[in-house]
């Protein structure tokens, strides 16, 4: 009964995330027809594998309580850096393992000095992202990197499609299919959870609390390094500035996903990142300049967060409990 | 008898579809200490929260001195002379008592800038002190207080407002050892000779007797008694059985009938410097080994250390006969060693999280297969067989474990044990804020559990330890004090607790 009775909400709360997106595509595509065009699609995908794998990357470390402000920054470094291994002719399949080397290295700092130092985790991305922004300079100065590009064959991880989907949204798909089984169904998810909800109780419960805070750190450094990738991909050169555009719409994913189905989860930050993709591209489309974009994507995150927060829903519960006066007279005397 | 200060009639309150109170009808008189008893989920937190103004009723009335009054607010309560102190005071921790007493009316000037006249304040403590005559340096910081002087700072702070004429103090006694606990009915006495009424919420029954006037039970939303202690103890009236509404037996459940096994927890020369040293001790199959000991004694770290949390400084610990090294909690678990914590809530459950979250989380390796992959039906049959096996009620797997009774979490938690197949299982305060049907379960799961495990139970209330346990024995400022050949009397346990000799 009760068992039922939680399924038929969860399936409400993704009836409701389903409506909503319905809605909002309605809306976009009645103003500006060309947002149901195939380009326009297409470029959501495309952009939504970007967004979302920074967006799963911080789910992990919201998972665990935590934050993680250094996702611009590691997203620029590993960017030139994987530039610069493209620049130098090692081929592509080089180049991303030493992205992802490089990623789990700076995850891993910041997460062993959270989890076993202590250190605080705003302070301590801070200044991790801030190193790794200036890092990104080593290379070339902050000029672009583009030689080799073409031939090393990355650009066909945005051009290249598969069963008529983009290769880049395969790549999205594939790593969300794995984070959910991960977190939802093993043992490894629920200890995930289990840190997050109270670390004593975890600590108590014979789980490695701090390992599992430092690996959300480096599973969210990876998952920078794969989304500032496709971003490679999509341009066709590395620059510093190209992870600038990443950790906003990852924050706004997974809070405005939690806000709406309850929860942190694999599943609320995909819709999450669906939601503020379309939001984004929908304004692009009908001419909102890209500057104002993070502006907009904040201004969604508040505005979603209030309408789903529990205080806003007792208040409006609240207001239904002035109205039936009658039928709350006829109760107490039953 | 004189005219009451304070009236309920009729008062009545809906949660949804639970009908929280109904038609509850109360009454307390000038300085009066009035105790309010019933089992959790009796409608007492929700009474209280509408006398205090923290919700409304939706019925009834409620009266102040004969005039009726509407509470939207706890300020209203407040005006009326009503003056509320929580389960856990909510204090400033580095601040002085007698900043805490009068944080947020520090002065009657309005504004972000409104001058602090410190004198004035000092002044108006003093007076206070005076007329409440409490042993108390209002200069400490409060996070430096015993649990008493926390309580005391928190009923002047409530009784700072004028014209304060009804306390109200929820579980006061909850955290307090038995000397604190005289001490804070030493105070409750001084107000009631100032004419100041209290009531008074506790589940510890023999409370009543000690410190009340007159007592109301609550059951299933209502007011079922009301009567005063003479008239109680006259009559012969079990408190229990009004509470529960039915015959109780023994709270506790007869002791083990065979003699006890083979050692499976032998502590030898067990040190921590500071904490407690020399403790050597043996938890056998088949038994429940009972260890009192005062808040401060050492009890928590004790356990704390057993349980792989704390590293021992001194000593070994053997388990089935063989010296294991305890560096971490799993490294516990995996000896098959259990700790049912002193502080379920911050230290047991994940609390928004659901019994099937919490029950398999300290074996996690029996809830998954391949891949580490859940299995969840197993896992969700082993997890309604283990609640129901615990009693858990209500019987849900998926309501957040905060939506529990303090009695049901702790189910929860020993559902969470009986998960981790653990043959060694130590209980510390395993009753604290449990009603006292729920407490009657618990203990007769800790025998359930001895027939084939060794249990330990770590507590500072003696008769409980003194109760349920095969054996005892005390501890004293970390000091081991050990019964003669005969074991503890109940009295000579507390005596050995509290002064750490042994009656010759």
């Amino acid at each position: 009964m009760s068992r039922l009775n939680d399924h038929f909400r969860g399936a409400a709360r993704v009836l409701g995330f389903v409506a909503l997106v319905l809605g909002v595509g309605a809306v976009f595509a009645l103003i500006e027809p060309r947002f149901l065009s195939h380009a326009s699609l297409s470029g959501i995908a495309r952009h939504m594998a970007a967004n979302g794998l920074a967006a799963l990357g911080l789910t992990f470390v919201v998972i665990v309580r935590k934050f993680d402000l250094s996702i611009a920054g590691i997203a620029a470094f590993a960017a030139m850096s994987m530039g610069a291994l493209i620049a130098a002719g090692l081929p592509l399949w080089a180049a991303i393992m030493g992205g992802l080397a490089l990623g789990a290295v700076l995850g891993a700092i910041s997460g062993i000095a959270i989890s076993y130092f202590e250190l605080p985790d705003i302070v301590t991305t801070i200044a991790v992202g801030s190193i790794c922004g200036g890092l990104a300079f080593l290379y070339t100065g902050g000029r672009s990197i583009f030689q080799n590009f073409f031939q090393s064959g990355i650009t066909d991880l945005n051009d290249a499609r598969l069963l008529g989907l983009g290769v880049s949204l395969w790549i999205l798909l594939a790593v969300y299919a794995a984070a959910w089984f991960v977190m939802s169904r093993t043992r490894t998810g629920m200890a995930f959870y289990a840190t997050g909800e109270n670390p004593v109780a975890a600590h108590f419960s014979g789980i490695a609390t701090r390992r599992f805070v430092a690996l959300a750190y480096v599973l969210c450094a990876l998952c920078t390094v794969l989304a500032v990738l496709l971003i490679l991909a999509e341009s066709g050169n590395a620059e510093t500035n190209k992870g600038a555009n990443l950790m906003m719409p990852a924050y706004a994913g997974v809070f405005l996903g939690a806000a709406v189905m309850g929860g942190t989860s694999v599943v609320a930050t995909f819709g999450g990142i669906l939601l503020i993709t379309m939001l984004l591209d929908g304004f692009a489309l009908m001419g909102v300049p890209y500057y104002y974009s993070d502006g907009v994507v904040s201004l969604i995150l508040l505005g979603g967060v209030i309408a789903f927060s529990d205080s806003l829903r007792e208040w409006i519960t609240g207001l239904g409990l002035l109205r039936p006066r009658a039928a709350r007279k006829s109760e107490n005397r039953a | 008898m004189a005219t009451p200060v304070l009236t309920a009639s009729d008062v009545s309150k809906r949660f949804g579809p639970v009908q929280a109170l109904r038609g509850v009808d109360f009454h307390v008189g000038p300085g009066e200490v009035h105790a309010l008893l019933g089992i959790n989920g009796a409608g007492k937190s929700t009474f209280i929260k509408i006398l205090s103004g923290i919700i409304q009723k939706d019925g009834g009335t409620l009266t102040v001195a004969g005039r009726e009054v509407h509470f939207r607010t706890p300020e209203d309560a407040i005006r009326a002379g009503i003056a509320t102190v929580q389960q856990h005071p909510e204090l400033v921790a580095d601040m002085s008592g007698l900043d805490n007493i009068f944080l947020g009316r520090e002065t009657a000037g309005r504004g972000l800038f409104a001058r602090i006249d410190r004198a004035a304040l000092e002044a108006r403590a003093e007076a206070l002190l005076a007329r409440f005559a409490v042993p108390l340096d209002l200069r400490q910081e409060v996070g430096q207080m015993s649990a008493v002087e926390r309580e005391a700072v928190a009923i002047l702070q409530a009784l700072a407002v004028d014209g304060i004429r009804v306390l109200i103090l929820d579980e006061p006694t909850s955290t307090l050892t038995e000397v604190e606990r005289e001490d804070l009915f030493a105070l409750m006495n001084q107000l009631k000779t100032r004419g100041i009424s209290i009531i008074y919420i506790t589940h510890q029954l023999e409370e009543v007797f000690a410190i009340a006037d007159s007592f109301s039970v609550f059951r299933a939303g209502t007011c079922v008694a009301r009567m005063s202690v003479a008239e109680a103890r006259e009559s012969r009236v079990s408190l229990a059985e009004l509470m529960l509404g039915e015959a109780v037996g023994d709270v506790f459940p007869p002791k083990a009938g065979a003699p006890a096994g083979e050692a499976l927890l032998e502590l030898e020369g067990l040190g921590r410097p500071h904490e407690f040293t020399d403790i050597s001790l043996q938890a056998r199959r088949g038994e429940i080994l009972g260890i009192f000991g005062l808040v401060g004694s050492g009890c928590d770290e004790l356990s704390k250390t057993i349980f792989g949390a704390l590293p021992a400084a001194r000593g070994t610990i053997r388990v089935h006969g063989r010296e294991v090294a305890l560096r971490s909690p799993r490294a516990a678990l995996d000896a098959g060693i259990f700790l049912v914590p002193g502080d379920r809530r911050s230290e047991g459950l994940a609390l928004s999280r659901p019994a099937l979250f919490n029950v398999p989380l300290a074996n996690l390796r029996r809830a998954s297969g391949g891949f580490w992959a859940l299995r969840r039906g197993r896992l969700r049959r082993d997890a309604q067989e283990l609640t129901r096996q615990v009693a858990l009620h209500p019987p849900s797997l998926t309501t957040p474990a905060s939506g529990f009774s303090g009695g049901n979490q702790q189910k929860i938690v020993l559902a969470k044990g009986l998960y981790s197949e653990a043959d060694i299982y130590i209980f510390v305060e395993p009753t604290v804020g449990v009603d006292i049907g729920a407490r009657a379960k618990i203990y007769a799961q800790m025998r359930a559990l001895a027939r084939t495990a060794a249990v330990v139970v770590i507590s500072s209330d003696c008769d409980e330890v003194h109760g349920v346990a095969d054996r005892t024995v005390a501890l004293h400022k970390g000091r081991l004090v050990a019964p003669g050949a005969r074991g503890f009397s109940r009295d000579d346990l507390l005596m050995a607790g509290i002064m750490g000799e042994v009656a010759a």
